[in-house]
């Protein structure tokens, strides 16, 4: 152990040197990243995903003599140990593979604990928002969904409006919000659209919505009356998708929740599908990103990982990005195509959250939502 | 060394035995318990950590974020408390000082319910009592029509119960090690003086096994206000917030110096609690019961009660034991999680990969990294479990000693501490104190150590709590003929303590190693070696939605702490050889 840790210190005391460089590191292209990153001989991520392990498999095989240290840690872990470890003095991760964007903003990006890099490969194929301040690898969701079984003519909920009538009373679920990241991004996404949440509510009931005094703008009047009609809370998405999921139900609720869960329907016995035809928006797209911790001590190799997680030119990705390429998560590269199975992308009704308004916005959503309980 | 320590003034030799020890132990103390501690106070002194504190006691969210919380929070450590000394106390007594059938089968049946993760014993209360409130199929009783109200499905009353149901063993463990000190001549002594039975209970085996009592009452205080899973699992449908589901929220959605605040209330109640509870045990008179001679144990006869109490027990340990390992193994077995008693395969535990099942992953069994992560929990929960121990004897004995003086306070209320600091902000603090360099002392950043280190203050309380319960009732005249005779300190823990109150220490070991092999946050933030714990592991599989296999690396783990158990039990035995009868 202790050896792992001097060897360690030793690479890093080795590469200092190469930090002054990293600007340049940024243009280079795989092909010349590789004989730098093979010098550095290893790389090691934070993932937010498990199936780092595959990618370990696939990047060492691509690129022999880079040992590739994949560990796999939430993203709030992953942030706490950033930052303890930065504080410390300690640079030992290279890339972080990271969700909970609005925090990362806030915690690691104004705080210059990581820096932004684009693989010069795949930069022209991503939109600009994709680009900065962080770039995105892929999209996941948080969407409203119901029981294609015991709704066969489509969902049950055309606008979110709905969802605060009596009909819907106690039968919207959803992962706390106070618990857990991407549902207060989708409240806050909500608060954030106020022109829409009001022409949705004027589309439903034919008259101009009225805010109380306190609340800013239709979305958080809309936040209060969800919660007012007993929106049940629940501790995680397993909870969830049984809830709403089950073949055999008779009325089941419906509730917030990811689309990509949908490829367990067979497995789990779940007619899970995603409510798109919704007023004004049936959720959030929110980006998972790739970043280089501040001083990486691979820097090289860190940016040769991150070219190779955006896969190959071939539909699927290829290697690289196979192992993400799940129906109902979307990938940003153009050149990927969408999985046959699901929504495309430019057809989903969802809002894609924006990192720095959603960091701005999110605080006052989570005070109103712990007095709403 | 011991010639020296004779020969010395007086003066001196107060200084060396006397102070040595307490002052060495207050200065680990402050590096394992205060300094982290002292930092996340001062990261709610900053600007943002000021907002922080107004937000949760004074602004109109407090109610919400604070009160309503707390009142949930003190509601449970109460209820479960109470609850757990009179089952894990009836448990005891039963099985060590009484002559019912099968006490060896009752007294595992009673240690196991701990080692079972507790929201296995949730999801076992989910599987017979939830109802309609969330859709999705009901369980047990509403299946077969019986209604169950939310009152019973959802909030307090299941999760107090639930957590009665996990934490009881804690005290039983604890209650039985100090019971079993409990000498025949004491009994006897009563017996012979006409006392009746009731009278002997409350008028001699009360008193003696107050500490233990209060031990028992503290830990499973504290396990329950800290406990996430049961609360969160029973709790959040109906909107009931305790203060460990808001401080998990605070720190999951980013608002750390909220759920730094609210931490440090919670802990900040807790030690005052603590505190009262200390001030009852050291007003009164200790009573010392282990002296030496031949501690056999008098073990009343029941009479006609022998079965009925022995049925009463075995329905307490089916309850607790045999339901969550049941709901546990047929989750592992279960294709689909909706309906976990059909469709039985043993796929997710030998399965080879490859086919339809399980997206082609093969059983946990045919995981490569599965032995190696078996080795390195094993290690790593013997080694924590070995450190802390030795370091709580040595607060127990301090803390036993000078009962009542202003340092075994301060030191009993620290040791007490680690368990409700959360394990995410113990961790960071660790790595931002320790990752540096200090002086000639190398940056412990990702080595064992540093992991060994901060597990071992975190379940300090363990250690300390059993350590003393058993400590208190060890005659003072054995280590002073000893400290005549000239052995110094090391040689009497070894030679005299630690025989006489390894039952008692063993007990902490083992709620200590149980707490290390289930235990993820901790581990996964210091840790850096390739090779995972197997909770790491489970946590991957659950992360993918593999609940099954997560289980059976549950039950794998399970297997491991009964193991680990079974071996403190042999060990004891061996080493207090004159317990035989």
């Amino acid at each position: 152990m202790l050896k792992c840790v001097y060897a360690s210190a030793l690479v890093a005391c080795l590469a200092l040197p190469g930090i002054a460089f990293s600007e340049d590191l940024d243009s280079l292209t795989p092909e010349q990243l590789l004989p730098l990153a093979q010098k550095e001989g290893s790389v090691t991520v934070f993932s937010l995903s498990s199936r780092i392990a595959r990618i370990e498999a696939a990047f060492e095989a691509a690129y022999p003599g880079i040992d590739l240290i994949g560990v796999d840690m939430s993203s709030t872990k992953q942030i706490a140990r950033v930052e303890a470890e930065q504080q410390a003095g300690v640079h030992a991760v290279d890339v972080l593979y990271i969700a909970d964007t609005p925090v990362v903003f806030t915690k690691l990006v104004e705080a210059k604990r990581v820096v932004n890099y684009v693989p010069p490969r795949v930069a022209d194929e991503l939109e600009d928002r994709y680009k900065a301040p962080l770039l995105t690898q892929r999209l996941s969701t948080k969407v409203l969904m119901y029981n294609e079984k015991a709704f066969p003519d489509g969902s049950p909920v055309t606008n979110l409006w709905q969802l605060t009538e009596p009909e819907w009373q106690g039968r919207v679920l959803m992962v706390d919000p106070s618990q857990r990241g991407e549902l207060l991004d989708l409240l806050t996404e909500i608060a954030l659209h106020p022109d829409e949440m009001a022409a949705a509510y004027k589309a439903q009931y034919g008259k101009d919505i009225e805010v109380e005094d306190g609340l800013e703008g239709a979305g958080e009047q809309f936040i209060k009356a969800l919660f007012e009609n007993d929106l049940i809370l629940l501790p995680n998405s397993d909870v969830l998708n049984k809830s709403i999921g089950d073949v055999n139900a008779k009325n089941p609720p419906v509730g917030f929740g990811t689309y990509s869960d949908r490829r367990d329907n067979e497995k789990e016995g779940w007619a899970l599908q995603v409510a798109n035809n919704v007023e004004p928006a049936n959720g959030i797209l929110f980006p998972a990103v790739l970043t280089i911790a501040d001083k990486a001590p691979h820097p090289a190799a860190a940016r040769l990982l991150i070219d190779f997680m955006f896969g190959d030119d071939t539909p699927t990705g290829g290697p690289g990005f196979e192992p993400f390429n799940v129906p109902g998560d979307y990938a940003v590269r153009k050149a990927i195509a969408d999985h046959p199975d699901s929504v495309k992308l430019g057809e989903l009704k969802a809002w894609t959250i924006d990192p720095a308004k959603t960091a701005a916005a999110r605080g006052r959503i989570a005070d109103l939502i712990i007095t709403l309980q | 060394m011991t010639s020296t320590s004779l020969s010395v003034p007086s003066g001196r030799r107060l200084l060396r035995s006397g102070f040595l020890l307490p002052a060495l132990l207050i200065a680990i103390v402050a590096v394992l318990v205060v300094a982290p501690l002292l930092r996340i106070l001062l990261s709610t002194l900053t600007p943002e950590g000021l907002e922080a504190w107004q937000a949760v006691l004074a602004s109109r969210l407090s109610a919400n974020l604070w009160w309503r919380p707390l009142l949930n929070t003190m509601i449970l450590g109460f209820c479960v408390a109470g609850g757990c000394l009179l089952m894990g106390g009836f448990l005891a007594w039963l099985v060590v000082l009484t002559d019912v059938p099968g006490r060896r089968f009752l007294a595992l049946m009673a240690t196991l319910p701990y080692m079972i993760p507790s929201f296995a014993a949730a999801l076992a209360w989910g599987t017979l009592f939830r109802n309609s409130r969330l859709g999705g199929s009901a369980g047990f009783f509403e299946t077969n029509g019986l209604a169950i109200p939310d009152w019973l499905a959802w909030g307090l009353i299941p999760t107090a119960i639930v957590l009665i149901a996990h934490y009881y063993s804690l005290a039983y463990t604890i209650i039985a090690a100090a019971l079993s000190s409990v000498g025949a001549d004491l009994v006897e002594a009563g017996q012979m003086a006409g006392a009746r039975r009731p009278r002997i209970f409350f008028g001699i085996i009360l008193p003696v096994v107050t500490p233990a009592l209060v031990a028992a009452a503290s830990l499973t205080f504290a396990g329950a206000v800290s406990n996430f899973a049961a609360p969160a699992l029973l709790g959040l449908p109906v909107r009931m917030q305790t203060l460990s589901t808001r401080l998990f929220g605070m720190i999951e959605t980013g608002q750390n110096e909220r759920g730094f605040v609210i931490a440090l209330l919670l802990i900040a109640v807790s030690a005052l609690f603590l505190f009262l509870s200390d001030r009852i045990v050291s007003g009164r008179k200790a009573f010392i019961t282990v002296t030496g001679k031949g501690g056999r144990t008098k073990r009343f006869p029941l009479g006609g009660w022998r079965w009925p109490l022995f049925a009463l027990a075995v329905l307490i340990g089916f309850a607790t034991t045999v339901l969550p390992v049941l709901v546990l193994a047929a989750s592992s077995l279960a294709p689909q999680s909706g309906a976990l008693f059909s469709n039985w395969t043993l796929h997710f535990w030998i399965g080879e990969g490859g086919g339809q099942m399980a997206q082609g992953q093969a059983g946990i069994f045919r995981n490569p990294v599965l032995l190696d992560a078996l080795w390195t929990t094993i290690r790593l929960g013997l080694v924590v479990a070995f450190t802390t121990m030795l370091l709580g004897l040595a607060l127990a004995y301090t803390i036993v000693q000078r009962r009542g003086s202003l340092i075994a306070t301060v030191l009993s209320q620290l040791a007490f501490l680690p368990l409700l600091i959360p394990s995410i902000a113990f961790a960071a603090a660790y790595i931002a104190l320790y990752g540096a360099p200090i002086g000639p002392l190398p940056s412990l950043y990702g080595t064992f150590a540093l992991l060994v280190i901060a597990a071992s203050a975190h379940n300090l309380p363990f250690a300390v709590q059993s350590g003393r319960s058993v400590l208190g009732q060890i005659s003072a005249d054995i280590e002073e003929s000893a400290r005549l005779t000239g052995a110094s300190l090391v040689r009497r823990l070894f030679a005299i303590i630690f025989p006489l109150a390894i039952r008692g220490l063993f007990a902490g070991a083992i709620l200590v190693f149980v707490k290390m092999v289930r235990d993820l946050s901790l581990v996964v933030l210091l840790f850096t070696a390739t090779s995972p714990v197997l909770s790491m592991v489970a946590y991957r599989y659950a992360a993918e939605g593999f609940m099954q296999f997560a289980n059976a690396i549950t039950l794998v783990i399970l297997v491991v702490c009964l193991a680990a158990s079974f071996l403190a039990h042999g060990l004891q035995n061996r080493v207090q050889k004159w317990k035989e009868t």
